[in-house]
């Protein structure tokens, strides 16, 4: 819970700050993201067929006139949002399946846990791949292939937890006290796995924006006028010996948040984690 | 003996949900199958006979039984598009796609475990922390970006290395035994195939590889550097061994084990990734095709590219803990 009264107190280093910097921009923009775009991101404008970054462009226009920056600055919204999206609802279901499993002990634990374990190891990209083609290409359906396959990750942590906290003495004492089961978990379970999930999810971001913005780059995931980073890059690609302006711009939105996601989880783990801390 | 029985045990397991998993997803497909598989044309006698010859009309339950009996036999069903029997296909798409896995492993490996090793060495030095910067800018970089980028500046504008596909023109009547050409032109004496292939394997690999490079450099580093905080390595320096000699008489082989394990398992996940690279870079092999029936919604087929990943990928994990039951007795005592 300290990250709560000081938002910045892990960044030591100015590196870690000017990537704390960076995300906290990056959400910025994925809440302003459709209010400060100087064009309308799905604007065609075929005179102005990629134009090479200008003064009234400053990042360039596309196959299809549309304005570059218009487009990574509301494609924040489509990739961030997706990605805490997937990451928000990973971490209810996983936590619930997991906190479950932890509670539950005995056999049920043990065939969930065989489950998660299973279900862990395989590629997540094609298992999402899998659920993509079942459900038909768009967005929704990547978000989806991708909270079906990412789930364990969370059940796995949040039983780890779940299970270290209920071994501790003050467990013990509120069995004596009659504590109710829900009790226990909103009181004493939650607010301790805190730490250790906000690492988790902090380090997980990367990864699932890679994947989203991967699956809409093959075609699965956001449809093309949609301005998805990943789905952009897809767009752009026949001219890119031409116009290296429309793929490049997107991959390093993409790249830079992908890094400062990265160093700031990492930033958060070596400050909070206690099992980090204890080895 | 043991181990080795819970081991498969698990491996078997593990093969049920899979199969249970990619049974789930053939059937999710949007609108009756029947009515898809029939044509826009048919009668409602047709699509009757067709539901009952693909077993549409049992439960659940049977019909997954006879999905099972299936795949032991081998029938991964007929492509919806090619009309080709899918295992055919796969068969054809597989060996490419593997060679260019093992190749980005090899890659990995030559990168991570000497990096890891030397990083955790000299740890908190100019050194480490370029290492760990490297690290992190390549956990960072969607692969697919960077392929079209190296594509494009390598291949493209500098001219280094080619730009697409598997082999030269002037082999283009190249054919080998086994499908995968560098083993091909070993085989045959065929130096000159051997090293076009390599020649064309080169950037995709390295594309395909930056990003497991970077997590598996990382996981080498951490159990290095545990691994250097040992009571023996102290034993060692007191005895006065050589540098070199602690760290790969001593530190190397008992900190190699637990990164053993993540590249097991980077394995199937970087066939998962060829997906995204591929088709980058014009080779056939299963990532191409997945990306392919996926647009087309050949669901069968996509089903099955997942299964096939989820077997080699078992398989190596198999191989892995395997490997690692042997060349660690220590891991025996803890099993």
């Amino acid at each position: 819970m300290k990250l709560f009264l000081n938002l910045t107190f892990f960044a030591k280093s100015p590196f870690e700050k000017l990537a704390l910097g960076i995300v906290f921009f990056i959400i910025l923009i994925s809440i302003l993201g459709d209010f400060i775009v100087p064009y309308d991101p799905t604007q065609i404008d075929f005179r102005g067929k990629l134009q090479p970054p200008s003064l009234e462009h400053p990042l360039g226009q596309d196959g299809a006139g549309r304005d570059v920056l218009s487009r990574v600055l509301s494609g924040a919204r489509l990739t961030v949002l997706s990605t805490f999206t997937v990451i928000f609802v990973v971490l209810v279901i996983g936590c619930t399946i997991g906190i479950f499993s932890a509670f539950a002990g005995g056999w049920i634990d043990n065939i969930l846990m065989r489950i998660a374990d299973i279900w862990l190891g395989f590629p997540p990209l094609i298992l999402a791949l899998g659920f993509a083609a079942a459900l038909g290409a768009s967005l929704e359906a990547a978000i989806w292939a991708l909270i079906f396959s990412w789930w364990p990750n969370y059940a796995r942590l949040s039983r780890m937890i779940t299970l270290d906290i209920l071994s501790k003495p003050f467990i013990a004492g509120a069995e004596v006290l009659g504590v109710p089961l829900w009790r226990k978990v909103t009181f004493y379970v939650l607010p301790n796995a805190f730490d250790v999930l906000i690492i988790q999810v902090a380090l997980d971001v990367s990864a699932v924006m890679l994947s989203i913005s991967g699956l809409s780059f093959i075609g699965v995931g956001a449809q093309i006028p949609a301005p998805e980073w990943g789905s952009m890059i897809a767009d752009g690609r026949a001219h890119m010996s031409t116009a290296w302006w429309v793929v490049v711009f997107p991959g390093l939105a993409i790249f830079f948040s992908a890094l400062s996601f990265n160093v700031v989880g990492d930033a958060l783990r070596r400050e909070l984690d206690p099992l980090l801390r204890r080895v | 003996m043991h181990y080795f029985f819970q081991r498969f045990v698990f491996s078997l397991l593990s093969l049920f949900i899979l199969t249970l998993i990619t049974f789930l997803l053939s059937q999710v497909v949007p609108g009756d199958p029947a009515i898809v598989a029939a044509g826009p044309n048919a009668g409602a006698e047709k699509i009757e006979l067709l539901r009952s010859e693909m077993g549409l009309d049992k439960p659940l339950t049977q019909q997954f039984l006879i999905y099972v009996g299936k795949l032991a036999q081998g029938d991964l069903g007929k492509s919806w598009f090619t009309h080709q029997p899918i295992l055919e296909d796969l068969i054809r798409e597989l060996p490419p796609s593997l060679e260019l896995v093992i190749i980005a492993m090899v890659i990995n490996l030559m990168i991570s475990l000497p990096l890891g090793l030397w990083s955790a060495r000299y740890n908190d030095t100019r050194f480490d922390s370029s290492v760990r910067l490297f690290a992190m800018i390549g956990a960072g970089l969607p692969i697919f970006w960077t392929a079209l980028i190296l594509q494009n500046v390598i291949g493209g504008e500098l001219q280094l290395l080619p730009i697409a596909g598997r082999l030269s023109f002037e082999y283009r009547t190249f054919e080998g035994y086994t499908g995968f050409f560098l083993l091909d032109g070993l085989i045959l004496g065929r130096l000159d195939v051997f090293f076009d292939a390599l020649k064309h394997l080169i950037l995709p690999a390295f594309s395909l590889s930056l990003l497991f490079t970077a997590v598996g450099l990382r996981i080498t580093r951490t159990a290095m550097i545990s691994e250097f905080q040992k009571d023996y390595v102290l034993l060692a320096r007191t005895k006065a061994a050589s540098e070199p000699r602690i760290m790969f008489k001593h530190v190397f082989p008992n900190g190699a084990p637990p990164s053993l394990t993540v590249f097991g398992m980077q394995f199937g996940w970087m066939l998962g990734a060829t997906v995204l690279v591929e088709e980058i870079y014009g080779r056939p092999g299963i990532g191409r095709y997945a990306v392919k029936a996926v647009t087309q919604s050949d669901i069968h087929a996509v089903v099955a590219v997942v299964l096939v990943v989820g077997v080699v990928f078992l398989l190596a994990n198999l191989v892995v803990d395997l490997l690692l039951y042997v060349l660690n007795p220590r891991g025996r005592m803890d099993k």
